[in-house]
């Protein structure tokens, strides 16, 4: 498994609304992909309107999901695939082991995929004594630099052509330059190497079709296809619920994943493969081994209240257009999933209580829901992780959070039900709001346990009589 | 080879799902279904176009490319598709080092463009990948073959195929891979030229699905053990946000549809 860092989550956020290059970035991806998303739904032949067949889609397929996963497999055996069943991170990284061993691999290149980071794939392989590249371009760089990801589709986002300029001289022992095309030129030139001489090659899915028996992958670089095409075996990861039952499901859904992906119509590449070379065939990999991935998924599917979470197929429209992620960026997430969607996956994959400041943080705005291509309610299911931790759960194991918390909210709901209480405190604090700090109107700072609330903003004072003194007296 | 776990998988599923018992009636919910009004209206429609129709597509077609930077050149024949390429070949240098060659699939619109004739004048080698063996058809390449047919593609600068579909909706090229027809003639070289013919043109991803699942010839091949769909050059906007070509796909991509 990944390293989980959430419960750095408020630390690493302050940190990160003070880097002034992080947050230049950060603002200039939501402007780019928020609006142009929203205009490329609008631009469907069938408007908007398509998110909500895409979301029935999802959720009817979640809801059947053993039948098409053994549809799934079956069709890709049929096509001489090897399909294996992982019910966790381990089980997954040691069958990649295995077949990398049997096959005497020594160099993996590797497409994008948030599932290996998910079970911390890299350092197994590395630790295995081979030689793992990432070669999505963002993915190579974040490599170079020995850091994560900090976007779903834009992990390199974080980083200015001048630190890419440095890393690549050092790394790639080449003059210091800063120029986006030319940089890019020398990773496709590292890079060419590295697919030409891989012996293996790992993907993640996209969105697998149950009735071919096809996994579709989606770039716009060619890395995907470069490493499922070149070396002698395939590898593909897939999280159990990345699949649809049909191919007529694939015309709405891929047209959804793009635009919200992206904001394209279409992405550059879109690959449907299933299987390995067939006799006569010039190239495509020897062997194809598709791992199935529930690790915790089984979990969420049998929680009524969660499931809808499993219809995500990962596109990063919500961190495009959340305030939050557009403030702390993803490494404050702890975990490989950022933004909306990682704060309500990431604490049912490792522990609500481990990863409660994530859906904490987050506003509740709805403006993940609106972008989101198949019309997930993430608002809704933060609110059930809020309950959860506010009242404590045995299935999820949660405990309750904050117990001072809920003293006092009980303590709150008592009292605005009992008249003659709620006036008395009422004049108390009227009285008392007398000796804080204020400036117009407005308090500076309030006493403990209350002092969070005015961190980072003033509170408005209490009015001298409430409305209904005001309203005997006649006003 | 390992067990697969999915006995245990499958269960794990089910008993969240709380399905248990006989899967029939779910399963003919998804699959095995009759062709739907919709589709069949969609493979009526693809059958009845009319020349008029197909240039309305075509024209689609050519202004979806303009955003991607992909280039569409409508030429009424073969002949002046040939020559075309030819002075794409003299205009164009190579990537890596400074030897031209070209790849090219095994297909019929490939040989009627007789590319090795025309690009033996500037000692440009054309490599075919369809090397058949003495073996005959029914026999797989040898490792020798295979591995020769990978130089050719890696050493040529220019790859030229032809393509199942386009759709004009996104002109996007719709590429099945069969013997002869690498996959890696249309990612390795630096240049990607696809030739198709006006008829290919369909309107959008909704008719390839409909044609893959119900047309009795594409029915059967079905999507093949790859299908690609290629719209525009590669590209890349990693750094800093900016858009890049060629990141490590084609940095060139040329259609030429014939309408003759």
């Amino acid at each position: 498994m990944t390293k989980i860092t959430t419960e750095n989550y408020i630390t690493e956020a302050k940190r990160a609304i003070k880097n002034q290059v992080l947050q230049r970035a950060l603002g200039d991806l939501q402007q780019r992909f928020g609006q142009s998303t929203a205009l490329a739904y609008q631009q469907l032949p069938e408007g908007p309107e398509l998110r909500l067949t895409g979301h029935d889609i999802r959720m009817q397929t979640i809801e059947n999901l053993d039948i098409i996963l053994e549809k799934l497999a079956e069709n890709i055996r049929k096509n001489s695939g090897h399909v294996f069943f992982a019910k966790d991170g381990q089980a997954a990284v040691e069958y990649a082991l295995q077949i990398a061993r049997k096959h005497h691999v020594r160099r993996i290149v590797k497409g994008k995929s948030m599932v290996t980071e998910e079970i911390g794939l890299n350092n197994a392989l590395i630790d295995a004594g081979i030689d793992v590249t990432e070669t999505d371009l963002g993915e190579y760089i974040i490599q170079l630099a020995g850091e994560h990801p900090s976007h779903i589709i834009a992990p390199a986002i974080h980083k200015t052509r001048n630190e890419i300029g440095k890393l690549f001289s050092e790394k790639l022992d080449i003059p210091y330059i800063t120029d986006p095309p030319k940089l890019t030129q020398e990773a496709r030139k590292a890079l060419r190497k590295k697919f030409l001489a891989a012996d293996m090659g790992t993907s993640g899915c996209n969105l697998a079709c149950a009735e071919t028996g096809h996994i579709a992958v989606v770039s716009n670089e060619g890395n995907i296809r470069m490493s499922s095409t070149m070396p002698r075996v395939h590898l593909v990861f897939m999280g159990m619920e990345r699949v649809v039952a049909r191919l007529q499901d694939h015309d709405v859904l891929v047209r959804l994943l793009c635009r919200g992906a992206s904001a394209q119509k279409m992405s550059t590449y879109v690959s449907y493969i299933g299987g390995p070379r067939y006799v006569g065939q010039a190239d495509g990999p020897q062997e194809f081994h598709l791992i199935i991935l529930d690790n915790g998924r089984s979990q969420i599917l049998a929680d009524e209240e969660f499931r809808e979470m499993l219809c995500c197929v990962r596109c990063a429209a919500c961190l495009n257009v959340c305030p939050v992620y557009g403030k702390i960026g993803g490494h404050s997430y702890g975990f490989t999933y950022s933004g909306p969607v990682g704060a309500v996956v990431t604490p049912l994959l490792v522990g609500i209580n481990q990863a409660k400041d994530l859906c904490l943080g987050e506003t509740l705005c709805g403006a993940c829901k609106d972008a989101c291509p198949v019309n997930i309610d993430i608002p809704r299911m933060l609110l059930a992780l809020r309950f959860k931790l506010a009242e404590g759960d045995p299935v999820w194991n949660v405990t309750p959070a904050d117990r001072k918390e809920k003293a006092i909210y009980s303590a709150w709901s008592w009292m605005i039900r009992h008249r003659g209480a709620y006036d008395f405190f009422h004049r108390l604090a009227s009285f008392g709001q007398n000796v804080l700090p204020q400036k117009d109107g407005m308090i500076r700072r309030l006493p403990p346990p209350l002092s969070a609330w005015t961190h980072s903003r003033d509170i408005k004072a209490m009015t001298a009589e409430t409305f209904m003194r005001r309203w005997r007296k006649g006003f | 080879m390992l067990d697969s776990n999915q006995t245990e998988f499958m269960n794990n599923i089910k008993q969240a799902l709380g399905h248990a018992g006989d899967d029939t009636e779910r399963q003919g919910m998804f699959f095995d279904l009759p062709m739907s009004e919709k589709d069949r209206a969609i493979l009526k429609g693809i059958e009845n176009r009319t020349p008029q129709e197909e240039e309305i597509l075509l024209e689609t077609m050519i202004e979806a490319a303009e955003p991607i930077n992909l280039n569409v050149i409508v030429l009424p024949d073969v002949a002046s598709v040939s020559s075309a390429i030819v002075d794409l070949v003299r205009e164009k240098e190579p990537e890596w080092g400074d030897k031209k060659s070209v790849a090219a699939w095994k297909h019929p619109l490939m040989a009627s463009l007789n590319l090795a004739e025309a690009l033996s004048e500037q000692g440009v080698s054309v490599y075919f990948t369809d090397v058949v063996e003495d073996g005959g058809a029914e026999d797989d390449l040898s490792a020798e073959t295979r591995e020769k047919l990978r130089q050719q593609i890696i050493d040529s600068y220019i790859g030229i195929t032809s393509a199942d579909f386009c759709m004009a909706d996104t002109a996007t090229l719709v590429l099945r891979t069969r013997p002869g027809q690498a996959r890696s003639v249309s990612l390795l070289p630096l240049i990607h030229v696809a030739v198709i013919t006006r008829a290919q043109i369909i309107a959008d991803l909704k008719e390839l699905c409909a044609l893959l699942k119900w047309d009795p010839q594409h029915q059967k091949e079905g999507l093949t053990n790859c299908m690609t769909f290629i719209s525009g050059p590669s590209k890349t906007a990693d750094i800093e946000a900016t858009m890049v070509h060629g990141a490590h796909g084609p940095r060139e991509v040329y259609i030429f549809v014939i309408t003759g």
